[in-house]
């Protein structure tokens, strides 16, 4: 059943650990330092842990509309942007709202909150809802 | 006064050749637990064709999967040291990367067994003052396709520079 405008996406939490970072890297061959030589990252980078890939919190936003509504809700479009890094240790609470629906489409605006209250990344998105 | 040299405009337009990419179900099984989704279809055909699929469907972010294989399964003398892809890099004094904004457009499904080409261009070259000194974006546009000539999935991806 299509959600309504207004419906709260009831939230997860997801905590990546080394093995996860590690898994993504390997699964999609990204190379990139940042994501498992903490020695590089903090000396070079200057950042202060090994960085959660951007891709992997944009695949958590889907996710946390699919737990909610499974295969009934397919991806069509998303637009996402980081608007602070998230690090290995960081718990990434996502969540956001239904926007509008209209027809079978269902357009969300969902977000990432780390647990000081931060947001890591926003973003809308468009499914595909069949009843 | 602006960074982008004259030479990193003319790395922006450059060809990039296509890329095909032969998706086996083990690539699929090893990015769904990856990204830690439990659906079987995404594991197990029967499931996949109870849920309305020929064949194990990939999990709607893959074709990102795709696009790293094209720029980053290549020698390893074309790797810069912090192990991005030399040909994504533009020539200029930077040396810190970063994700930024990305629009994904889906088509249709990537199962078991298609061939996806990605074929990838620059679409723009910009910077812009940051708080810790000139920031400079690379916009990549990428397009899939299947064996079929479907259309799978339009991407913009932007990397920051610094």
């Amino acid at each position: 059943m299509m959600p309504t405008a207004g419906t709260e996406i009831p939230t997860i939490t997801r905590t990546p650990d080394a093995i996860d970072l590690f898994m993504f890297s390997g699964a999609a061959w990204l190379i990139h330092r940042i994501h498992y030589d903490l020695p590089f990252t903090t000396e070079h980078d200057g950042h202060p842990g090994l960085l959660i890939h951007g891709p992997l919190q944009g695949t958590y936003m889907v996710q946390s509309v699919q737990r909610w509504l499974g295969r009934t809700a397919r991806l069509r479009s998303i637009t996402y942007r980081h608007l602070a890094p998230a690090y290995l240790g960081d718990s990434l609470e996502c969540g956001g709202t239904v926007a509008e629906a209209d027809g079978d489409r269902m357009t969300c605006e969902l977000w990432i909150h780390k647990t000081d209250g931060t947001v890591a990344t926003t973003g809308t998105a468009v499914f595909e809802v069949t009843p | 006064m602006g960074v982008i040299t004259e030479e990193a405009r003319r790395w922006a337009e450059q060809d990039y050749p296509d890329y095909a990419f032969a998706v086996n179900e083990r690539d699929i099984q090893k990015y769904a637990h990856a990204i830690g989704e439990t659906d079987r279809m995404h594991f197990d055909r029967e499931a996949a064709i109870e849920a309305g699929y020929d064949e194990i469907v990939a999990p709607p972010f893959f074709p990102y999967v795709i696009r790293m294989h094209a720029s980053h399964l290549v020698g390893r003398d074309q790797l810069e040291p912090d192990g991005s892809a030399s040909a994504d890099v533009p020539p200029l004094n930077t040396t810190r990367a970063m994700a930024g904004e990305i629009t994904i457009d889906l088509g249709e499904p990537v199962l078991a067994g298609d061939v996806v080409t990605v074929t990838k261009r620059i679409a723009d070259l910009f910077e812009k003052e940051g708080r810790s000194g000139t920031l400079v974006f690379v916009k990549m546009e990428f397009t899939f396709t299947n064996q079929r000539g479907d259309l799978v999935a339009r991407e913009e991806f932007t990397r920051i520079y610094r």
